[in-house]
């Protein structure tokens, strides 16, 4: 026993250190993010209480609905806990630096397991308590249990999470040891970003949200049948789902005592499978994680379209840009985000399609123009989560080469320009393609399609000059896999700013969309004071534009000329 | 005038003087050996050369040329070779060097195939040259790095800790190549922690402690000024045991 603690040590200081030995700015930074998550926290628990509220004022089924939701939440915490468990325990068993050290050491194989085993379960289940707990406060403050539920939603959550953690590090245990580790990991994380990308069209297209619309079913049977079907009773989820809904429904005759029995007697046993696995293959699998990687497949293709992207810059542009799409293209870690890409567009384009416009008691033409308008805030907001994926990690994925740019004869500025000539063609792409092909679904007329093609054209080199000026600021060299670079503080400030840029620019155009509107509407003409009002609009939302590009590279360009941390 | 001048180089970490008004004139063609202990302040002030570190205070000539006025004209006469070999992994060899003469601005594709070939042969990596770099040994990694600081053919080779990590037939190959680059005229810089490789290959050296230099002059200079018989390592430690004794002004007055 002593000897685990001493192996828990090394975390166990360095998150005393990271609390108590920090300067002044990562102080503000945590006070920040602090704040920030206070915020959400509370939006969630507000929204939580406000749906539970409701589901009660409904007779007959406000049960059944509250009883359903809490089902799937639990379920879908403890998907997300076996996958981040398979994820982490990759790079905390398998690849951590760290690890050479513990296992040339004396320590008992086990021991070593079960230490990085209590990393993983911590590693991957802070993010589900953050976001689980205000959701499970929601139905306290809604349903008023006695302190027995808290005592079973504590006792409950630790079994979950450790057969969640169980069976995720028993899944990456074997797969180490059919493949080496870093295949392992790119497999995984494609299989991951496959799995959400289906998931996440899937959801959509089943449209969960009719089960909160009863018009939507034939008959009130299939409805009420709609929600009895529960989950399978062989799952710890169901268990767990049982025992808080006793407590939370009273009266508490312990009932589920057999389903606390199962759920520990079920983390217990995979405890016990996994120390023996562990014992049998985990320095096997440990072993083979060392091996070395081999070489890709061809590159003719690449090299084809590189030869095209290439022409119209100088040399040293060009080879800048030439590298990026190379390493881009042959980082699994990278390129296999396109594929959540991909999702989010089918999504995004399928949610216009099925918007029930006929249903509104607005006039149909108004409502599609304004749809149209406020379609362009959503459209620079998705385009702004994409550039915190693909052009904010950009300087950063520089990595520790970085010293290669810096010693060369080439401005930080050239860098800089380069990275934003890389990513403004395809992104104005995406994000013109996303407003003409929803505009077109949603029937808007030529004015309101020219105004929002525009004004977008124009504000998408924003948001990237944005991504790539803060990717400059908050740069992360260091990093495991690249995707972990926009989830920082950096990137949070990123969306921040360009949610706030669309906004301004929204707000800005409301003055001439509406008096344009208006005057339609009464079939009258402009005064000379409103066409005024309409340039002053239009050249300041220009001006806003020129001067986010120019001061989002001039911040980034003085970050960089200055950053000395690697 | 020196073709690398050091004009009272200073650099402060908040509060600490890692480089202490450091003054050195270093003539054309020479191999200059930097030499200190642990944390001296050895690859800061090679960093600050090279442009990746920004000085506190001071002047960085090199070629005639202000790093601080013209960092483009200075860094284009330079090659830079860290102690530490992180590349691109997911390049290969020969796409790396194509991307670093694309930063130095060799223009005639020919001349810089020619010019790559020749290199990599040099440094025994020409059958490796269309592996990614992920695949190759901490060594095969420095000796790519060093093919790449001689791409662009420079006047100046800034060079931190070159022997780390290479094998004995690598670590002759490149005291062979410094040798000759220096013998067409190049000057190098180099900071080593290896006292053999100083003396076989430097023609002077200094000697930097807690951020300042203490010493001054060639192998024989040295040894006669420290009044140590023997070998380098035995000045070294001499030197590095009584710092500030007034070395540094007997030897550059000399």
């Amino acid at each position: 026993m002593k000897n685990l603690f001493l192996l828990l040590s090394p975390r166990v200081w360095s998150l005393r250190n990271a609390f108590f030995k920090t300067s002044s700015g990562e102080r503000k930074k945590a006070v920040i993010i602090g704040s920030l998550g206070l915020t959400f926290w509370t939006v969630i628990f507000i929204l939580s209480s406000r749906i539970l509220t409701y589901f009660q004022s409904i007779d007959v089924i406000g049960d059944l609905l509250a009883h359903h939701l809490l089902s799937m939440i639990l379920l879908t915490f403890f998907s997300l806990l076996v996958f981040s468990n398979i994820l982490i325990a990759l790079s905390n068993l398998f690849l951590s630096a760290d690890l050479e050290l513990c296992h040339s050491s004396p320590s008992d194989i086990k021991l070593v397991f079960l230490s990085r085993w209590a990393y993983t379960i911590f590693d991957s289940s802070w993010m589900v308590v953050v976001f689980g707990l205000p959701v499970m406060m929601a139905y306290a403050y809604v349903f008023k249990p006695g302190l027995s539920f808290y005592f079973a939603l504590f006792n409950t959550g630790i079994a979950t999470a450790v057969i969640a953690s169980g069976a995720g590090i028993l899944f990456t245990m074997i797969m180490v040891n059919i493949f080496p580790a870093h295949r392992t990991r790119d497999i995984l994380l494609l299989l991951a970003i496959l799995l959400v990308a289906a998931i996440y069209i899937m959801i959509r297209i089943l449209k969960p949200e009719r089960l909160a619309d009863p018009d939507a079913f034939f008959s009130v049977m299939q409805y009420m049948s709609a929600l009895k079907s529960t989950d399978s009773p062989y799952i710890p989820t169901h268990w767990m789902t049982e025992i808080l809904w006793e407590k939370l429904k009273g009266p508490d005759s312990g009932r589920y005592f057999f389903e606390n029995v199962l759920l520990w007697s079920t983390a217990a046993a995979i405890i016990v499978v996994n120390l023996w696995t562990a014992g049998w293959i985990y320095l096997k699998g440990f072993s083979r994680s060392q091996e070395a990687k081999k070489r890709r497949a061809g590159k003719h293709i690449l090299d084809l379209f590189i030869r095209l992207v290439r022409k119209p810059f100088k040399n040293d542009l060009a080879s800048l840009i030439d590298k990026d799409i190379r390493i881009f293209f042959r980082d699994n870690t990278q390129w296999s985000q396109l594929f959540l890409l991909g999702a989010l567009i089918i999504v995004y384009l399928f949610n216009f399609s099925v918007l029930p416009l006929e249903k509104s008691a607005i006039r149909l033409e108004f409502l599609q123009n304004i749809l149209a308008f406020l379609n362009m805030g959503l459209a620079g907001f998705v385009l702004s989560a994409v550039s915190v994926r693909f052009a904010f990690p950009s300087v950063s994925a520089e990595g520790g080469a970085f010293w290669i740019i810096k010693s060369s004869p080439v401005s930080m500025g050239r860098l800089l320009f380069g990275k934003f000539i890389l990513y403004i063609f395809p992104m104005t792409l995406l994000g013109e393609t996303l407003i003409i092909v929803t505009n077109r679904l949603l029937h808007v007329d030529m004015t309101m399609m020219i105004l929002s093609s525009v004004t977008m054209l124009f504000a998408f080199p924003a948001v990237i000059a944005m991504a790539i000026g803060f990717g400059a600021v908050y740069p992360r060299f260091k990093y495991e896999n690249i995707s972990q670079v926009a989830t920082g503080f950096g990137g949070l400030m990123y969306m921040i700013c360009s949610a706030g840029f669309m906004a301004a620019i929204i707000l800005i155009e409301s003055v001439p969309v509406r008096l344009f509107f208006l005057a339609r509407l009464h079939g009258r003409e402009l005064t000379v004071l409103q066409l005024g009002l309409i340039v002053l609009a239009f050249s300041s939302v220009f001006l806003l534009i020129c001067l986010t590009i120019y001061k989002s590279m001039k911040i980034g360009l003085r970050a960089l000329e200055r950053y000395e941390k690697f | 005038m020196g073709i690398i001048e050091l004009q009272n180089l200073t650099k402060n970490y908040k509060g600490l003087k890692a480089v202490d008004q450091i003054n050195l004139s270093i003539r054309e063609g020479i191999i200059f050996g930097f030499l200190g202990p642990n944390g001296a302040g050895k690859t800061t002030t090679i960093r600050m050369m090279a442009g990746i570190l920004l000085p506190t205070s001071g002047k960085i000539i090199i070629n005639g040329m202000d790093l601080d006025k013209d960092p483009s004209g200075v860094k284009r006469c330079c090659g830079f070779i860290p102690d530490r070999p992180f590349l691109y992994e997911k390049l290969t060899g020969m796409e790396f060097l194509r991307f670093i003469s694309g930063l130095y601005g060799l223009n005639n594709p020919e001349a810089v195939k020619i010019r790559l070939m020749g290199l990599l042969e040099k440094f025994d990596l020409l059958s490796w040259k269309d592996e990614l770099i992920e695949g190759y040994s901490h060594g095969m990694k420095q000796r790519l790095v060093m093919c790449g600081a001689l791409v662009h053919d420079p006047k100046v080779l800034i060079v931190d800790e070159p022997m780390v990590g290479l094998d004995p037939k690598g670590a002759r190959l490149v005291k062979d190549i410094f040798k000759e680059e220096a013998a067409k005229g190049k000057t190098i810089f180099m900071s080593t922690h290896s006292l053999e490789t100083a003396q076989e290959v430097c023609h002077e050296m200094a000697i930097i402690q807690r951020g300042r230099i203490i010493a001054r002059g060639t192998v024989d200079e040295l040894i006669k000024y420290s009044g140590v018989d023997g070998t380098l390592e035995n000045v070294f430690l001499k030197l590095t045991e009584e710092e500030g004794t007034g070395y540094e002004k007997s030897l550059s007055s000399s």
